[in-house]
């Protein structure tokens, strides 16, 4: 379906941009993306794939908003108490009525998945289950004033082959914001195939400073044997 | 010849719109675009050169107003990446 007037006129910036078109707005409208962990980092990167028109985000977490949360983004203090997902939701509405912001339940049936635990382990496990559906996904993890962002498309280096536990520092607002911006940013130029190709990356945010390197698969991981 | 109306719109509709149409095309198709003058009639054709489409004609069109200009574009064949 093509895109209305309405939809040109919100994305008109973007629409802009040499190398993304309609279709790739319109890859974006029918993206389902799965947001596993809702907290510092995620805050930010959900707003980013709103504005940026991403047709449907379900929001993958438990925890309910603590105290700690009103500073990320999405949380207001008098939310304190209530479910993370539901008060996401709705925060997410007020970003654009273009995005479907729903909970993540069993049955969804996501295009890519976005990674932003704050437990690494959790973060190994959602990737490999994303690398093992098929599904991009980019993750993103905060270590104290820095962090990690890690891209991986369908058939690159996983997020195992690419990452290492950091010093498991939460991440300050700063960079925390910093990392959502950046994954939101890496996941939808794999979404809108502005990218020709896409390889998989990792960002390193330093005091700062992003560094990005390609990765690579490790020998004997199990994304770099054929798929069955 | 497709045609494309964008007297009503400001920039940064006006060259979205031409975007938009001139992304349906095949290269080497023509679009007349229909503009006022003034800043759509600045930027348009330069940005359409400046993302390698060519302009064919600049002229004005009276029978659609005072201040209406008719432009034709031709699609080229590739959009030139900005990348350096």
């Amino acid at each position: 379906m093509p895109l209305s007037d309405a939809e040109i006129a919100r994305y008109a910036r973007q629409l802009l941009l040499p190398g993304f078109g309609p279709v790739s707005q319109e890859f974006l409208r029918a993206a389902r993306v799965q947001v596993v962990g809702a907290g510092a980092i995620a805050g930010p990167a959900m707003v980013y794939l709103a504005q940026a028109g991403v047709g449907t985000i379900t929001v993958d977490d438990a925890a309910d908003v603590a105290l700690g949360d009103s500073a990320h983004w999405l949380y207001p203090p008098d939310r304190e108490g209530m479910p993370r997902m539901s008060v996401a939701i709705e925060a997410l509405r007020r970003v654009s009525s273009f995005t479907k912001p729903k909970l993540h339940a069993t049955g969804a049936d996501p295009t890519a998945v976005l990674v932003c635990p704050e437990s690494y382990g959790v973060a190994r496990e959602a990737a490999e289950r994303a690398r093992a559906a098929g599904l991009p996904h980019v993750v993103a993890q905060g270590d104290g004033d820095g962090g990690v962002v890690v891209t991986v498309p369908v058939g690159a280096a996983c997020f195992s082959c690419a990452s290492m536990a950091g010093a498991g520092l939460p991440a300050t607002p700063g960079a925390a914001a910093s990392l959502g911006a950046l994954a939101a940013l890496e996941l939808l130029l794999v979404l809108a195939h502005a990218a020709q190709d896409p390889k998989g990356r990792r960002i390193e945010l330093v005091r700062g400073v992003p560094q990005a390197r390609a990765t690579q698969k490790q020998p004997g991981c199990a994304c770099n044997k054929p798929r069955a | 010849m497709n045609l494309l109306d964008i007297r009503a719109y400001v920039c940064p509709m006006t060259w979205v719109k031409a975007k938009i149409a001139l992304d349906g095309l095949a290269p080497g198709d023509s679009l007349e675009v229909l503009l006022r003058d003034g800043e759509p009639l600045e930027n348009l054709p330069r940005t359409a050169e400046e993302e390698g489409h060519s302009v064919a004609l600049r002229e004005r069109a009276p029978e659609a107003g005072a201040d209406a200009w008719r432009v034709v574009l031709v699609k080229g064949a590739g959009e030139i990446s900005k990348e350096t």
